[in-house]
């Protein structure tokens, strides 16, 4: 459990149980599960280090995965390239934002 | 017309063009509301090009061959109509009783002397009304989406019988002002004379329509004939020089105007108008060489503007009168010039750092003979506090240990989550003409967000003005005063020396925290 905490990798699940394996940093760019994973909020997911994520699917979670690492890659770059979002997305990727304060 | 019919389409996604559509639909679909999914439809399925139209003569295969024998096509016919308008109707029979009396007055293709307000939904070939016919368009959310609904095949008569009561002028637009009339009047006469001269002033228009000013995309000029001899300046250039003058009009908003959309636009005069600020889009004029925005309610000028002054064409700008704020009205200032001291101590550093009680005049600093490059070049006097605004673009709370916001919010260049999902729905098709009641359908916390988008794609995105990528939510915006003497007596004198300096407000946003001059990324 202990451990869990200091684990390098986090799970996020989505509300149709897909699971995505990601960076712990690159998941705390959420404000929302970086309060989840907060150690020092005693939440059950900063314990267990896993996510379930009610609101979104699998296929939003996909993409949403795909910006945190998308934003840790080019944190420090000065000359960000556009990351593309399929237009049927982009509505439930902004509620996602809103949900994840990203 | 390419289908050869009559397999009629599934009911629901009738007539979409696949590629360019489905992404709107399917975003709404996602939403569940059929109801806005055949709004973006009917939209977004108008033909770029002016729509021809046939009667539903043509439908069947069968064509004119069939003429004279309707009751063998009639079968199929009725079933392709049926699917065309389904839901409205009502009475078959009486349907195709209306239909067998249009038919014989019907050659199959419309002529404009054809008796029905088909001839409304025509549209016209000439530019003095294509306008207008844009106008239709756009402005009446309802009769133009009756037209493409039912695309080009199906006579608005039918139509008509179709729904409930006739409403003879469903089809009509808004009516015109008469201003706009007289614009157009002007700019035809401008068009067909060649004349790069387009007055508009005193005429006390309120707003600009869309597609107004389109047409002097094409103005030409025409050579000038003169008797023999021929004088020097009959060989003079036959490259347009546009002058638009919208002088002593009641504009308050540009926005929808496509003003910026004109290139080669030389000269622009919007003197003595209500606007309250200057679109970004701006920066679009890159030939512009002489701007009037005096006599207007602007309180600051985009920074694009100042762009243009240093980078671009324009040489004559005149910006007074204008409520633009005073420097020290404006709170916490880093000055970046000298003053003018009672005591005539100059003071050589570049910035001074204290602010001194009562406000410096600041002044150009003093040079001996020829005037230096810089006393023709804007001056930066001054820069205003920089306010940093959150994600959704509200401003956050002044925080004095700024250091300590920025640990809490990393500022990375990299774009939030909302900002590169407004980004790709500021490019969905028809999201510009999104209406306000529309935009109530989406749920409550991301309709500011989807205004914003929608602004952007109406008025062409902001471009940040360090690092000049394009950008929908500002996350941070100041003020920087400038000093644009030589420019507002149009290049004729460079400043002199010690001269006083009279800054204007120019205002800059940034696209990220990490944009915002002073302050380094964090690790």
């Amino acid at each position: 459990m202990a451990d869990s905490t200091q684990s390098e990798f986090v799970t996020l699940v989505s509300c149709d149980g897909f699971e995505f394996i990601i960076p712990r940093s690159a998941a705390c760019i959420s404000g929302t599960i970086r309060r989840m994973l907060d150690p020092a909020s005693k939440f059950s997911e900063s314990l267990s280090g896993r996510c379930v994520l009610e609101n979104l699917s699998g296929v939003v979670l996909e993409k949403v995965c795909e910006y945190f690492m998308y934003n840790e890659k080019h944190k420090d770059q000065a000359n960000v390239p556009d990351m593309e979002i399929p237009a049927e997305l982009c509505l439930e990727l902004l509620m996602a934002a809103d949900y994840l304060d990203t | 017309m390419d289908n050869e019919v009559p397999l009629p389409p599934p009911r629901r996604i009738r007539h979409r063009s696949p590629s360019r559509l489905s992404p709107a639909g399917s975003v709404a679909s996602s939403f569940r509301r059929s109801r806005r999914l055949s709004r973006f439809d009917d939209r977004s399925s108008q033909p770029s090009s002016d729509p021809a139209l046939f009667s539903s003569d043509d439908i069947p295969a069968s064509g004119l061959e069939n003429y004279h024998a309707p009751v063998a096509g009639a079968g199929r016919k009725r079933r392709y109509r049926g699917t065309w308008w389904g839901e409205q109707v009502s009475d078959p029979k009486r349907k195709r009783a209306d239909f067998k009396e249009k038919r014989h007055v019907d050659s199959g293709v419309w002529m404009g002397s054809d008796e029905s307000i088909a001839e409304s939904s025509l549209p016209s070939e000439d530019a003095s009304n294509w306008g207008e016919d844009l106008l239709k368009t756009v402005l009446d959310p309802r009769a133009p989406s009756k037209v493409s609904n039912a695309p080009l095949l199906v006579k608005p008569s039918d139509i008509q019988s179709a729904s409930m009561q006739p409403r003879p002028i469903i089809l009509q637009g808004p009516v015109e002002s008469e201003e706009h009339k007289y614009v157009k009047a002007v700019i035809n006469d401008c068009l067909e004379k060649g004349d790069d001269s387009v007055d508009l002033g005193n005429i006390n228009m309120r707003s600009i329509p869309p597609g107004l000013l389109r047409p002097l995309h094409h103005l030409t000029k025409l050579p000038s004939l003169h008797e023999a001899p021929v004088s020097e300046n009959a060989y003079s250039s036959l490259q347009p020089f546009l002058r638009i003058y919208l002088s002593n009009n009641s504009l308050n908003t540009l926005y929808t105007s496509e003003i910026f959309d004109l290139k080669d636009l030389k000269v622009l005069s919007l003197r003595n108008n209500k606007l309250t600020r200057i679109p970004e889009a701006i920066r679009k004029l890159t030939a512009l060489q002489v701007l009037n925005v005096s006599v207007n309610r602007l309180d600051e000028l985009p920074w694009d503007l100042l762009w243009l002054l240093q980078q671009g064409e324009l040489k004559h700008f005149t910006a007074h009168p204008n409520p633009f704020p005073s420097i020290d009205e404006s709170g916490l200032v880093d000055w970046h010039c000298q003053f003018d001291k009672p005591n005539d101590a100059k003071d050589e550093d570049e910035v001074e750092e204290d602010t001194p009680e009562t406000t410096p005049i600041p002044k150009f600093r003093d040079y001996e003979g020829v005037p230096p490059d810089d006393a023709w070049t804007p001056i930066h006097v001054a820069t205003g506090p920089v306010s940093r605004l959150d994600m959704e673009g509200r401003p956050l709370e002044w925080n004095p240990s700024l250091n300590a916001v920025s640990t809490t919010y990393p500022s990375s260049r990299a774009p939030s989550l909302r900002e590169v999902s407004l980004r790709a729905i500021s490019k969905l098709p028809g999201i510009e003409q999104l209406t306000d009641l529309e935009l109530m359908e989406f749920p409550a916390l991301v309709i500011p967000l989807i205004s914003l988008a929608r602004q952007a794609r109406q008025e062409g995105a902001q471009h940040c003005s360090i690092c000049q990528r394009e950008f929908i939510v500002p996350r941070a915006k100041w003020t920087e005063w400038w000093d644009c003497t030589p420019h507002e007596n149009g290049m004729k004198r460079p400043r002199v020396s010690g001269e006083q300096l009279r800054p204007l407000p120019f205002k800059r946003v940034s696209c990220s925290w990490a944009c915002v001059p002073g302050v380094q990324s964090v690790e």
